[in-house]
């Protein structure tokens, strides 16, 4: 009697697990419909849900409209922020994870400080340095300043390498190698995990990065696609249809859905921090 | 030898009272420490010279330019703390503050509730499990760019997805994103549901180190849902809160900015106009910079206070 009981009740708990979770992806799964759809169809009242038939030109016009530049850019943007901002993290963790020198806690600490400054403090003054060493609309100027933002990356590869065993280290250095050669033969394979979630999180929030560009990426040379999406919701709503839209919105946002999808468990990792397995 | 190595790591560790935790750190031993200075300086210099220029540089001229005149053109004028007299007479700033403080409770309090909530209601396993999780965590990968569209669509008044539902129910919804008192609940809306993924994910951790056995047991012994939530997974989550609440006070900081100036632009009347918002305004189109920074000083003096809360609050949930 109980364990019917029980089992029933779990099979509620999963039923209501399943349509809680779809109401919370429904708006990316509308996405994908709604790009289909003809113009009329989606902005129709009531709503319909599946496309009566498929446009597939939704996604010609919201290429023209996007721009095939804004979408290298982010490509070029999203590829050259991560990865060198990767190296510099990688180098600058095991240093601090695995090298004894006098400063090492203070470093660690000053880059600790910056996950607590909102981006908007340093908005003003950032856009400042970059004017005075002439890297407004440049992809420098895009990439350099958020390449620093070494903060987080700095402090999770520490985090990593200073639970591995210093025998390693011992072992590889008795043969001569360079501290270069150990990072390179020894701890980037070792750290793979830790840059599995780190670049997953990385690209995630380059591809998804808004302000900053917007502020110093003003020429279409440099834009990148969430400032030409951007408008779509508000000054260019109504201009360009909103079947569309949707279709534009798909372009920019399937590629992140797709490599979570790929590569859950390194985007699990990054988005808590790591800490959690 | 290795021994007395190893208590001087220790010692070490002891006095560097801001380290990140990092379970045990193994000792380095002493034969490289001095000889290897300059490959430690070459491998930390790239980053922290990028560090200086874009990060602390930025903050100390944040700083520098809020005691400044200046609108990009010629030198700054030194005004002394005219900014900050200005912004005490600003009546658009306890607005802008007012807007943000709300903004924030609006959203971070849901957002920690439902995270609990639908991360204990996910905390099961079942075959799928993992598929039917990922619909819980894919809206952690949406821009605010893209949700702003998919939300304006849901929110079109008389026409959306939303006053469709309400309408069934036979309530008529308002214009949410040009109504001045549905405006910023709505930006919340769109900000809880970018920001739940990670609370949950969080949450769900801090859960699964719960042994499903304690809370059978105690469901055995009669404990209701109250007090095993009261009992069992408060205790056990409560340190993961602190967590939470940071991380989501930090994710709605920067969506105060992105979504406003992507959807309302402040607006209707100033609705929301939260005080990031109102930053970036006086900086990019009054180009008013050190008044800018000026707000930008007082924001973070705002932030910190939060945090310095948050940091006694964690002292008292011991």
């Amino acid at each position: 009697m109980i364990t019917v009981n029980a089992r029933i009740r779990r099979g509620i708990r999963i039923a209501i697990i399943v349509i809680v979770g779809l109401i919370l992806a429904f708006p990316l799964i509308y996405l994908l419909f709604g790009s289909l759809m003809s113009d009329s169809q989606l902005t129709s009242f009531p709503p319909q849900f599946f496309p009566t038939s498929i446009h597939l030109g939704n996604y010609v016009d919201a290429w023209n409209y996007m721009k095939g530049r804004a979408v290298l850019n982010s490509v070029i943007f999203t590829s050259v922020t991560v990865f060198l901002q990767w190296l510099l993290c990688i180098s600058g963790g095991f240093v601090l994870a695995k090298l004894r020198f006098r400063s090492s806690n203070a470093v660690t600490v000053l880059l600790g400080i910056s996950l607590f400054i909102p981006a908007i403090t340093t908005l003003v003054p950032t856009f400042i340095v970059a004017d005075k060493l002439h890297m407004v609309n440049t992809y420098q100027g895009l990439i350099l300043p958020i390449v620093a933002q070494t903060g987080f990356g700095t402090l999770l590869f520490r985090q990593y390498l200073v639970n591995l065993p210093g025998e390693l280290i011992d072992a590889a250095r008795v043969d001569g190698s360079s501290w270069f050669h150990v990072l390179r033969k020894l701890i980037i394979p070792l750290a793979a995990p830790a840059t599995g979630a780190y670049v997953a999180i990385s690209v995630l929030t380059a591809w998804n990065m808004y302000l900053w560009p917007l502020v110093v990426a003003t020429s279409p040379n440099v834009q990148v696609m969430t400032e030409t999406l951007a408008p779509l919701a508000s000054s260019e709503y109504g201009q360009v249809p909103e079947n569309v839209a949707f279709a534009a919105t798909a372009l920019t946002t399937l590629p992140m859905v797709i490599a979570f999808l790929l590569a859950q468990r390194a985007f699990v990792r990054g988005l808590s921090g790591s800490g959690v397995e | 030898m290795a021994v007395a190595i190893r208590g001087r790591a220790r010692n070490r560790k002891t006095r560097g009272a801001g380290d990140p935790p990092d379970g045990g750190a193994e000792p380095v031993s002493v034969s490289w420490a001095s000889r290897d200075r300059g490959a430690a300086a070459g491998l930390l210099a790239p980053n922290l010279i990028l560090y200086t220029v874009f990060i602390i540089i930025p903050v100390l001229l944040a700083l520098g330019l809020s005691f400044t005149s200046w609108n990009l053109v010629g030198a700054p004028q030194w005004v002394g703390i005219a900014n900050y007299k200005a912004m005490v007479d600003d009546p658009a700033v306890p607005q802008a503050i007012e807007t943000t403080m709300i903004f924030l409770l609006f959203g971070v309090v849901p957002t920690i509730v439902l995270g609990l909530l639908l991360a204990m209601l996910v905390n099961v396993q079942f075959r799928g499990v993992g598929v039917v999780r990922t619909l819980y965590f894919v809206p952690a990968v949406v821009s605010f760019a893209a949700s702003a569209i998919l939300w304006q669509w849901i929110y079109r008044p008389g026409q959306g997805f939303l006053d469709f539902i309400l309408s069934k129910f036979g309530i008529n919804g308002p214009a949410w994103l040009s109504n001045t008192h549905t405006a910023l609940i709505a930006l919340d809306i769109i900000a809880v549901w970018l920001s739940l993924p990670t609370a949950i994910l969080l949450y769900l951790a801090a859960l699964q180190r719960i042994p499903q056995h304690v809370i059978e047991a105690a469901m055995l012994d009669g404990a209701g849902p109250f007090v095993r939530l009261r009992k069992i997974i408060w205790p056990g989550v409560r340190n993961m809160t602190i967590l939470v609440v940071i991380v989501t006070i930090i994710a709605f900081t920067n969506s105060s900015f992105d979504l406003v100036n992507i959807l309302t632009q402040g607006g209707p009347i100033n609705a929301t106009s939260t005080l990031i918002y109102y930053i970036y305004y006086a900086a990019f189109n009054n180009v008013q910079l050190g008044y800018a920074a000026a707000l930008s000083v007082l924001q973070l003096a705002l932030f910190a206070a939060i945090l310095g809360l948050l940091a006694v609050a964690r002292r008292f949930a011991r």
